[in-house]
């Protein structure tokens, strides 16, 4: 049986990464206490982190590049392959589940043809589910990029994402 | 309402309109309000009105939401468009806008301003005071109502040793699920030698409408313990809410709030704001100190604790946004006016997030003395629908259930911890009979694994192993084993777990098997998830919610398709009376459609009845008769349970079968309980027919008092379906007055075609389906003013809703909260003395007890008084059987046999009163088990059609909109009172195949996890 190596190592970096990054990196000190500040910047910045960077980010930070790995790969919110554009989060968390937040996923789902924790394939959005919003008053709730939207429901889903 | 608030202040004073733009409400663009509102208040010139931006007050489900202040009205669902009346009618006419104001979830009135309304009424807010009711953009606003006069005190008045102490004194502990005493901490943290020093907090955006407390709570605890530098881990995704802390922050700064000498008093301080990790285990407050070094976000041993070696090693104070938030109160008001609050372990007030099956939704602050009853049903309004609470489920993930039972207990750290559940981060959910408590357990334990860390080999392949024994439990795989295991598991990883999230990850298992283990039970012996909820047990909530287990979309499916009289095969498959059950079966079935989701539940009783009435009897299938066994059965009454028994033991079994009826037809409950204007006599005498033709002998004017007769006679098993027949006593004083009868016997005797007179007023005492079949009888035979007097409430009547509303429209009035105290007859009459009644405390199940009020008697005259308030059996002692204490038959909850091996029973002579479909399936239930009990394989099923070929697809929930439930077409007012001819006229067929087509197809959803 063959294996497909799927590593982010044979992705090409993204569009003058290195400028971007330098830029990026001018704002911090190189203190290893600012790893996950700067992960979180490199992610809005490319929408995901490219792993030519991570080198650059252990380097500046004094971290060992493993240490790097370990915390990208550790917290859910770090993605280590190019992601959607527009992120859409659907909440998971109790209080949207028992007033239908499922449906609503599953809606989500199907107008975009992909299934939670994967992007478009033209990368123009992402799905994910995360734990809890917050907003468990307002439930089911749905993030689209910034924008927290509360009480969706099925029928309200063609509009908020292709608005 | 109207009249108090008609007197609106005088333009004079100063009106501030409030606009909430809280995440919740700016979800639905109340920035747009605010605009709005601001220019017609300016086109209108009323200088005396300010609009607003006001933070988030808790109630968000009735939001968008604006408060005009100071009469503290409080407008709901607001629309942008609705600016201008807001401001003509309210602020310039002095009219509140009736459609914008709240309506209590119970009553329905409207409650037009904040210390009317519960939900705000019942709270103590004291964190929260200023939440909703400032600007949280604006430091001034927090500095008006008080702000930082605390911290004025503390840097001015107070050394950090008496800001610790007062603290300790305060009882404050831990909001952030540990429950460590705050002061406590502190003390430890300004103990530990060194200089440098930590506070950190972990933030949940639960102070977004004010976040100033928070600040203000931070810097007074970092004087306290000499903290030169702090964090804020921002971990929620909620944009508006950082980005409204690092302004507020910013503006600190600027007031001298924060940075070096603060206020002048040599104080430093620097804190910063981070964007949070919002794993959740990352919460846990050494993994929090982790993410902040830059590491991943596992937990570390403690001792040594935070306090005394946290962030790079040095003493940290971690606390929940909500303790911090807490402090400057206790600073101002004093340690004893806080700790005069809650109980005597846990003082003060804590913040819940109230959501779930409740009316009233919210972020809630109360004292930690309130009970769960008060939280539930006071402040939440109670359970909407009327559905019945199954349990309280507090602090989330590593949290567990309440059952009713513990309703009383007040919701503070130890009364949950003892009950196995914690108070947690304040997550409170409610649920009722539509959730699973199995299939919720599973849902939390899968967010705990995922989130385990991995350190520990307990909680890392424990939760695993939990979660996989959770799905084979919800698809049909699981032992009774299991649940034992399941207990053994979870007090191990609770043992041998580290940190917070393995040690409590078990208690939902542990309270749902502690309290709920019937359900599990029910999950593995039966296959059966009574909310329908476990998609893997679950093909479709409505077959499986039905007694009989009718495939439900499958006919809908051929009545889509025009095939009626397969669709009837289908039902005939499991049912004997796809027509009786067509025209009055109570259809629980409607109760868990999952269309309701969408808009409103699929019609299919009514579309039952469609395909029975226009299925051609000739061309149903019709299966075949097994060859004769050689074995005789009894069956005593002829009623739903005994008739679907004996159908499928001849037909299918190949017994001989007689059925012995003591009245004189056959038909139990379905000919003599159930009138004819709903039930027509053809109707139930063809499915009659149809259980005779395979073979069944019915004897009727038959009565059986003895069980070895029938033994004697060559019987060789026995079913007694013979029913509750009797009326239970009211227990009345003049109860055996001449005039007073019971429902069974008056419907009966209508339903034989007896004469019976009642005279022109007529009372009826109940409030279930019989009561309304008496009360409808009545008007048919000419009484002209029929009364039903029931005990409790409209909203508690177990009656069916359509029953009522057609009683209703024929003219029947219904009195509630009124019972019978006395009756007597009088001069050719009876006087009948009612006492009025109140709902006082709930009792377990949640509903409100109903009490006399004392005094309140007063009489009626009527003709004829009928006690519809309960059935009973009315079983020979010579059938030598083990009662139990209701009267009813003890069986065998599995074979239904009675504490005779040859005996069987089923239906309302083992349940008490039911429905027709219960006994069937009963009926059927007992002929498997009386065909095993006679040497055969008690394999009773029968296909009818070949098996389907599946063309069709699960419907998407984007189709077009459809019409919505079909309104059942119903004989004009004019042409019923005079006969019992029948009400309900059918579906005209092409609404009937629109509404077939409505259907979700739930049963061929493919299950994705």
């Amino acid at each position: 049986m063959k294996a497909e190596c799927a590593c982010a190592a044979t992705r090409e970096p993204p569009k003058e990464m290195d400028s971007r990054l330098a830029g990026i990196l001018s704002l911090y000190r190189g203190r290893p206490d600012e790893v996950i500040p700067i992960l979180q910047q490199i992610q809005r910045e490319f929408g995901y982190l490219p792993e030519q960077a991570m080198s650059q980010v252990a380097r500046f930070t004094g971290v060992d590049e493993s240490k790097v790995f370990g915390v990208a790969t550790f917290y859910a919110q770090f993605k280590l392959v190019p992601t959607g554009r527009n992120v859409i989060k659907v909440c998971r968390g109790n209080a949207c589940r028992v007033r239908g937040g499922a449906r609503v996923l599953k809606t989500v789902e199907k107008q975009l043809g992909i299934k939670h924790g994967e992007s478009t394939s033209d990368l123009e959005y992402a799905l994910e589910t995360v734990a809890c919003l917050g907003a468990c008053a307002v439930a089911p709730a749905v993030v689209v990029n910034d924008e927290t939207h509360g009480n969706t429901t099925p029928d309200k889903i063609p509009e908020l994402i292709q608005p | 309402m109207a009249a108090k608030d008609k007197g609106a202040a005088p333009l004079n004073d100063r009106v501030s309109v409030l606009v909430c733009q809280g995440t919740g409400c700016s979800s639905s663009k109340s920035e747009r309000i605010r605009l709005a509102l601001e220019e017609e208040v300016k086109k209108s010139h009323l200088d005396n009105v300010s609009v607003e931006l006001a933070g988030c007050h808790g109630f968000c489900q009735e939001g968008p939401t604006v408060i005009i202040n100071p009469e503290g009205v409080f407008y709901t669902h607001v629309k942008p468009e609705d600016a201008t009346e807001i401001v003509q009618s309210h602020l310039v006419q002095g009219k509140p806008v009736d459609r914008l104001l709240y309506r209590d979830p119970v009553t329905k009135e409207a409650r037009a301003t904040l210390d009317k309304i519960d939900f705000f009424r019942k709270q103590t807010r004291l964190v929260l005071h200023n939440c909703g009711y400032i600007n949280p953009e604006k430091i001034e606003d927090y500095i008006a109502a008080g702000g930082y006069e605390a911290l004025r005190k503390a840097l001015r008045d107070m050394t950090p040793e008496q800001v610790i102490e007062e603290v300790k004194r305060s009882g404050l502990r831990g909001r952030g699920g540990g429950g460590f005493s705050a002061g406590q901490k502190w003390e430890v943290c300004r103990r530990s030698p060194g200089n440098e020093k930590y506070v950190i907090c972990n933030d949940r955006n639960i102070l977004e409408g004010d976040p100033h407390t928070l600040i203000e709570g931070i810097i007074i605890a970092a004087y306290a313990v000499g903290a030169a530098e702090g964090f804020i881990s921002f971990r929620t995704k909620s944009p508006l809410g950082f980005k409204r802390m690092a302004a507020a922050i910013e503006q600190a700064k600027e007031h001298n709030f924060l940075g070096k000498n603060i206020l002048g008093t040599g104080f430093s301080f620097e804190l910063q704001l981070r964007q949070g990790m919002e794993d959740f285990v990352a919460g846990e407050e050494t993994a929090l100190i982790a993410s902040i070094e830059g590491e991943r976000g596992m937990p570390r041993p403690k001792p040594p604790y935070p306090a005394q070696s946290g962030l790079w090693g040095k003493p940290t104070i971690v606390h929940n946004v909500k303790t911090f938030a807490t402090v400057p109160i206790i600073i101002r008001n004093g340690a004893k006016w806080f700790a005069g609050f809650g109980t005597e372990k846990s003082k003060g007030t804590a913040i819940f997030a109230l959501t779930g099956k409740v009316a009233n939704n919210g972020l809630v602050e109360v004292p930690l003395n309130m009970t769960l009853r008060e939280l539930v049903f006071g402040i939440g309004g109670g359970i909407p629908g009327g559905k019945r609470l199954k349990a309280v489920h507090t602090g989330g993930p590593s949290g567990g259930f309440l059952p009713p039972s513990l309703l009383d207990s007040p919701v503070d750290f130890d009364t949950l911890e003892t009950a196995g559940s914690i108070m947690g981060s304040g997550a409170v959910v409610v649920l009722d009979e539509d959730s699973c408590i199995v299939d919720t357990t599973k849902f939390f334990l899968s967010s705990t694994q995922l989130d385990s860390c991995g350190k520990c080999v307990q909680c890392r392949l424990g939760l695993k192993q939990m979660v996989d024994i959770m799905e084979d439990i919800t698809h049909g795989r699981g032992q009774l084993s299991d649940i034992d295991l399941l207990v053994e598991l979870g007090e191990a990883i609770k043992a041998g777990s580290l940190c917070g999230l393995g040690k409590t990850a078990p208690n939902p298992i542990l309270t749902s098997i502690k309290y709920f283990r019937e359900e599990y039970i029910e999950h593995i012996k039966k296959a059966h998830c009574s909310a329908a909820v476990c998609k893997g047990l679950v093909k479709a909530p409505c077959s499986h919610t039905c007694p009989a287990g009718v495939d439900v979309p499958r006919y809908l499916r051929l009545i889509a398709q025009k095939r009626y009289d397969d669709a009837v095969a289908v039902i005939r498959e499991r049912i004997p009376f796809p027509s009786v059950c067509g025209y009055i079966c109570i259809h629980v079935c409607e109760t868990k459609c999952r269309r309701r989701q969408l808009d409103e539940p699929i019609a299919i009783r009514a579309l039952k009845r469609f395909a029975a009435d226009h299925a051609r009897k000739d061309a149903l299938p019709k299966g075949k008769i097994a060859p004769a066994s050689g074995k005789k059965v009894a069956v005593v009454g002829a009623g739903p349970a005994g008739l679907t028994a004996a159908y499928y033991l001849a037909k299918l079994g190949g017994h001989a079968v007689t059925v012995f009826e003591a009245l004189p037809e056959a038909g139990g409950m379905m000919l003599v309980g159930i009138p004819r204007y709903r039930l027509p006599k053809e109707i139930l005498d063809s499915e009659i027919e149809e259980i005779k033709k395979v073979g069944v002998e019915i004897k009727t004017n038959t009565r059986v008092d003895s069980i070895d007769a029938l033994r004697a006679q060559g019987f060789d098993a026995v079913f007694l379906g013979v029913g509750a027949h009797a009326g239970s006593k009211m227990r009345v004083t003049g109860e055996e007055s001449q005039g007073v009868m019971d429902c069974v016997t008056f419907l009966r005797d209508v339903s034989l075609g007896k004469e019976v007179k009642i005279g022109n007023r007529v009372a009826v005492i109940g409030g279930g389906n019989a009561a309304i079949d008496c009360s409808r009888t009545s008007l048919r035979l000419g009484a002209k003013d029929v009364d039903i007097i029931y005990r409790r409430t409209r909203d508690e009547m177990p009656a069916a809703e359509e029953e009522i509303e057609e009683a209703l429209k024929e003219g029947v009035k219904i009195e509630y909260l009124m019972a019978p105290n006395k009756i007597s007859r009088q001069n050719g009459h009876l006087d009948l003395e009612c006492i009025r009644m109140q709902l006082g405390a709930e009792d377990a199940s949640g509903r409100k007890r109903p009490e006399p009020v004392k005094g309140s008697e007063f009489s009626r005259e009527y003709d004829t008084v009928i006690a519809a308030i309960g059935q009973r059996s009315d079983i020979p002692n010579s059938f030598g059987l083990a009662l139990n204490k209701d009267g009813t038959i003890r069986v065998d909850p599995d074979t239904l046999a009675t504490s005779r091996p040859d005996t069987f029973s089923g239906g309302d002579v083992v349940s008490g009163p039911a429905s027709v479909i219960e006994a069937i399936a009963a009926g059927r239930q007992a002929a498997v088990s009386i065909d095993k009990y006679l040497g055969g394989k008690g394999l009773l099923e029968e296909k009818l059609l070949p098996p389907e070929e599946i063309n069709a697809q699960p419907e998407s929930d984007d189709e077009p909109k459809s019409e919505g439930r079909p309104k059942n077409p119903e004989l004009p007012l004019s042409k019923r009172l005079n006969s019992f001819e029948l009400v309900e006229l059918g579906l005209p067929r092409a609404k009937a195949i629109k509404e077939a087509e409505r259907c979700l197809k739930c049963d061929l959803e493919k299950e994705e996890e």
